[in-house]
Parts: C-alpha cells; structure tokens; sequence
C-alpha cells in the first residue's frame, strides 16, 4: 500500500482514537452513577446475616479507605486506571485487570465466531436471492433464516443442550472448561457459537440489507459495463456491494452480540465476560463491573474502528475528505 | 453488398411486461438491422423508439423479463458466422393470436446461463459498448487506469501486467486524455464527464473489439465536450476503421459520423439506407417521420424558412398499445386519401425503393 493510502486512514484512526477516549469516560461516569444510586453494596452483600441490621457499612468503608463523597470514589477510580490499575476483585481479591481480560478472550472467540457463523449463512442467502430474485429456493430460504433469527436465544440454547448433551450424549455441559482440557476440546465450542450465531437475530438483517445493497449495486451502471467488458461481476461489485455493508452491520451489531453472549454464557457455562458481569452485579462486585464495562465499550468502539477504516481504505473518495 | 455483414440483426423483439397495466411493452418489435464491417451505422429516433433497447439485447444486456423472445443477431468472428440467439427457442414459448403475441412463456433463467455462457465470449471481445453518462459508466472504486488494463488483460494476448498498463496508458494518450501516465492512477470522481467518457472509449477500444457500440456517447455532456467527443469519435473511426453502431437521437452527431442511417420509430425501423439519401434535406423519397424529424432540427436553416420551429405533433408512440396500422399513422400529416385505408389496417413492411435504401411506408409502394 502506498504511503498515499496510508495517510487517511491514519488519521481515521487518530479521530476515532478521541472519540474512544471520550466515550470510555462517559461509559464508566454513568456506570458509575448507576451503581452508586442502586440499592444494595458489596459488604452487605457479601457479609449477608453477618452485620447487625442497625450497624451501617460506614465503618467498613473507613477501615478500607473508601472515600466518603460518590465523585471522590470515582475520581479515585479515575485516578488510579489512569495507572493502569483497575483494581482488585472485592469478591475474589484478585486483579481486576487480569480477570477480565482472561474471560475477555473467551468472550471474544464467543461473539466473533458467532458472527462469522451469522454471515455464512446469511451472506450466501442473500447473494443468491439478489442474484435469482424471489423464486422457490431463496423464497423458503430467507423465510426460514427469518424465522430462525427470532427464535430466543437462551430458548434456543436450551434446545440445543437437550438435544446434543441429554438426548445424544455429544457434547458436554462445562463448554468452557472443555475447551483447555483435551486435544479435540475445541469442538465443544461449536456449539454455543453456533447457537449465538443463529440467535442472535442479526442473521435477518444481514440478508435484508445485503440483499438492499447488493441489489442496488447491481442495478449501477458501472457494473452494466463491467459486463458489457465482460469482467467479473463480483469483483466490481465486492467492495460496495458487500465488503462496506457488510462491516457496517457487523459493526453496528456488535453491542446485539454481546448482549446475546451474556446469556449464552449463562446457558452454556462459558467462562467469559457475561457470566462475570452478571456475578459481579450480584456480588456488587464494583471494580469489575466497571472493569467488564470499559472492556465492552473497547469492544464495541473496535467494531467501529474497524468499519471507518475498511470504508476509508476501500472508497477513495473517503479519504479525499 | 458481396461480403457478409459483420453483424446482422434479423426480426428481433425484445418485450417487457408491465405489471400495472398488465401488458407487454414491446420496446423492439421485428428489428432488422445489417453492419458491414468498417462502416458506421447511425441510429436515430426518439426517446422510447427502442434503440438503446436494441443495443442492449445484441449485448446480452437484458435483465428485465421477458426480454429478448425472438430473432437472430449474427456476428461475424474469426470467418465463423455466430448466431448470438443460437436455440433461444428452446427457453420461449410465444403464443400468437392474429398475428400479434398474445403471451409469452420463458425459461428466464435457463435462457439467462445459456445466453450467458454464449456472450462470455463476445462481450469486450467481440463487442464493446460506450454508455451515456460516462461518470456513472466507471467503477468508482478503482482507478480508470486499472479498469482500462483489465479489459486488456481480459480480452488481448497481452498478459503481463506492467505491459497491460503499458498499453492502457497508450490509448489514454490516443484518446487523447492529457498526461495520461498521472490519469492512470486517477479514480473516475477526479475526472470530468468528458475525460470519463474518453477513458470509456479508450476501455472500448483496448480490447481490440470487431464491433464498438455507442449508446448515446455524447448524452449528459456540456454542449461543447459533446462536439470534442464527436471530434475524437471521427478521428478514431478514420484512424482505425472501427465498426461501429452509433445511437444517437441527436441528428447532427448521426449525420456526421455515419456511414449508413436507420431510423427508428416505436420499437421498428422505417427507414434504413446510406447517410446522404436520407439526412439530405433535399432528397426526395423519405419517410414521412424521418422528414418531420429532420425539420424539427433547430438548425439555422429551417429557423429561417418557417420563422420558428417545427416541432412534430402528438406524443410518442407508447409501445404497449401498436395499433394494427402504420404506428405513425396518428402522427403523420402525409396520408393521402387513396392510401388512407392502407395507412390505418395494415402495417407497411420495410421495403426497398432504391438500391441499398429502404422505407416502411405506404406512399412509396405501388
């Protein structure tokens, strides 16, 4: 690539750099301020029937060193990732960093498999339906992958367990720790991806808007004279017709799929950032909720980031802004 | 004429359906056409006479159903004559009541593979086609130089892609695109319409095609890069000899690059014959609507004579409804009262009424 073509993107890059910085403030401020007014802290979750009931947990704060004031207890917060350090695990004790970025991983194989299960069967649907119009297969073919994508996930999920694990003994139920364990553990991960992918309903408007595209690109008088040169259709009609919508959805899907994985993970036992998040909300566990949420915004700004840079890399007249 | 043609359209109909009205449109009905090789072949009409139509069905083009339903269109290749509608009969069914299509039954999709597995071989290499709107006509993804090397690559024995490049920068330069080694790497929105139709032409023309096609070459181009484009055009037919088949409904382009003229009108042709016989304004044998389209030419000439401009009556033929007679019938303001029952019942055929000229006109048959 040349340095010409570099250029905008690396400044795509810089500009949407800012705008994560700002929005990962924000996410954390109002994170934060919900947790502060909901009921309910760590110690008495935690020390439950330990404390007498006229006892207030202001005591314990003092012991621990937590600030009195909701904005010194954030700035501190603020203070303190700013070195990096997130805290430790009121539960567990344990860095918060590490335990997030630990189950992150997982989380992450999680959705970005189930997106690629999501496009394999959609993209081809669509395609084909752009390509042959309404006719007999592509006809039941979107109505069943319509149908499929609002089945409810954890339904779904539950299905699928019956079937695989209870009914034909395939698969076990601890996915996550089958996935370290033996040579073939990785398999067993196929499963709640392939159920994530399936349910969580994007699949029903990645045909509908790459068929939208697609269609519309096809109708472009660019590609009537790529034929009439006789080039290949799908090459011409790649990079605007599935390549920038198709970052586009996933991009803007991504924080659909985390959702998703949050039941998924419940569902399936998988050891990743739902499952944490949702622990931790019952522990009151502060740190880590506001750990996992920073890494859930990362995640979704990345899809984001990911999708200007594609559309700045493909479309030159992008970068001529 | 001795030699074959080098492509010959021979009673070709291409219908669409309209769902609202629940009828054909019949956009080219029995279209015969003959261009012999070297020669320039103007076809000129009116908005809806079908001759862009007729241009997109010699190319395969046609994506809207029915389409192409009957007809042949030859073409000439390496000494071998090639019928591009080779067993289209075996896809439609055409069901005819009175001598009029009544319905139409086709195998679109296995017309479509077959047709496109006929034109694979003839599109670019054979037959290229220029577009109007040459901005819209590029891919805006990729730069002007890359689609120009890549109809090099597809279609000449050139192989390598710095020589491919080579070449494409060569015929940039032929059309005559300033520094054509900078335009090379340019992207279509950083040329002007005129640079992108040059570019079109030089896409065309580096394929080393029998036969080039221009639908409208100078349509959607300020008045004066129109004149540039008819000037590189004249060049490069005296330069290169070119084939071509030029659509144009503007008669001054028509008339200054054709050898031969067809004049179209709702979907048929009715008058075909050498340029000078029938752009003349003179000449005395032409076709009622060839002589009112001629005088509706804002040229300074028939300005003066009349005083203002004529303009020919009633609305263009819709092609849903072709009534039984001559389809200018309600337009023409030649019917004389012997032919008048003629005019009305029956539809002229298009016959010869000197050499190499022809009419589909009552007043010229005996």
């Amino acid at each position: 690539m040349k340095l010409s073509a570099i250029r905008p993107i690396a400044l795509v890059l810089s500009r949407e750099m800012a705008i994560t910085l700002l929005l990962l403030l924000g996410v954390s401020f109002v994170v934060f301020i919900i947790l502060y007014l909901s009921p309910g802290d760590p110690f008495s979750a935690l020390l439950e029937g330990q404390l007498s009931s006229g006892e207030s947990p202001s005591g314990a704060h003092e012991v621990l060193g937590v600030p009195p004031s909701w904005y010194a207890r954030y700035l501190s917060w603020l203070a303190n990732l700013l070195q990096g350090n997130f805290g430790t695990s009121i539960r567990t004790g344990m860095p918060v960093l590490g335990e997030v970025l630990r189950v992150g991983i997982n989380t992450l194989i999680l959705t970005l498999g189930s997106m690629l299960v999501t496009l394999l069967i959609a993209v081809p649907i669509a395609l084909y339906s752009v390509v042959r119009g309404i006719n007999k297969i592509s006809w039941p073919l979107t109505m069943f992958a319509y149908v499929v994508s609002a089945l409810p996930v954890f339904w779904l999920g539950y299905i699928v367990i019956y079937f695989f694990t209870h009914k034909l003994g395939l698969f076990p139920l601890a996915f996550g720790y089958a996935t370290t364990s033996t040579k073939f553990g990785w398999l067993y991960a196929l499963l709640p991806i392939f159920v994530l992918g399936v349910g969580n309903g994007t699949i029903s408007e990645v045909i509908r808007s790459l068929r939208d595209e697609m269609g519309r690109v096809m109708a472009e008088d660019y590609i009537r004279t790529a034929r009439a040169k006789g080039a290949s259709v799908w090459k011409h009609s790649f990079k605007e017709g599935l390549l920038i919508p198709v970052t586009e959805i996933v991009a803007a899907k991504i924080p659909f799929i985390l959702g998703g994985a949050v039941i998924v993970e419940q569902v399936f036992n998988w050891p990743g950032m739902g499952r944490m998040a949702w622990q931790a909300a019952q522990d009151r566990d502060y740190p880590v909720i506001m750990g996992i949420a920073i890494l859930a915004a990362v995640f979704v700004r990345l899809g984001s980031l990911f999708q200007s840079v594609v559309y700045v890399a493909v479309n030159p007249r992008a970068s001529k802004e | 004429m001795t030699t074959a043609p080098l492509l010959k359209i021979e009673d070709l109909r291409t219908y669409f359906y309209s769902r609202s009205k629940q009828a054909f449109i019949r956009s080219v009905d029995n279209v015969s056409l003959k261009i012999a090789t070297g020669e320039t072949l103007g076809v000129v009409g009116e908005s809806g006479s079908g001759k862009s139509i007729t241009a997109l069905s010699v190319m395969g083009l046609i994506s809207d159903g029915p389409g192409v339903i009957s007809g042949k269109i030859g073409i000439k290749t390496d000494r071998v004559q090639k019928n591009l509608l080779h067993d289209l009969g075996d896809y439609v069914t055409v069901t005819k009541k009175d001598n009029k299509i009544m319905s139409v039954k086709k195998d679109v999709d296995g017309w479509q593979q077959r047709s496109e597995s006929m034109m694979s071989r003839v599109r670019g290499k054979e037959i290229a086609m220029i577009f109007q709107n040459p901005k819209s006509s590029l891919n805006p993804f990729t730069t002007v130089g890359k689609q120009i090397a890549e109809a090099i690559l597809l279609h000449t024995a050139i192989t390598s892609e710095q020589e491919a490049k080579d070449r494409a920068i060569y015929w940039l330069d032929r059309v005559k695109i300033d520094s054509p080694r900078l335009r090379y790497e340019n992207y279509p929105f950083g040329l002007s319409g005129g640079m992108c139709q040059r570019a079109m032409i030089a896409m065309a023309l580096a394929s080393e095609p029998s036969l080039l096609i221009a639908d409208e070459p100078t349509t959607g181009l300020d008045a004066t890069i129109q004149s540039k484009i008819v000037d590189l055009l004249a060049e490069l037919k005296s330069e290169l000899g070119v084939t071509t088949m030029l659509i144009s409904h503007d008669i001054s382009i028509i008339s200054r690059l054709s050898d031969r003229v067809a004049v179209m009108y709702g979907g048929t042709v009715f008058e075909c014959g050498p340029a000078r016989d029938i752009l003349a304004v003179d000449a005395a044998a032409k076709h009622p609507y060839t002589a009112a389209l001629l005088t509706s030419i804002p040229s300074a000439r028939n300005v003066r004579e009349k005083g203002y401009l004529q303009a020919i009556e009633g609305d263009v033929l819709d092609t849903i409804n072709i009534p039984a007679g001559c389809r200018f019938y309600s337009r023409c303001n030649r019917v004389t009262d012997t032919i008048r029952e003629k005019c009305e019942r029956h539809e002229p055929d298009l016959r010869e009424i000197a050499p190499g000229h022809k009419v589909r006109c009552w007043l010229y048959f005996e």
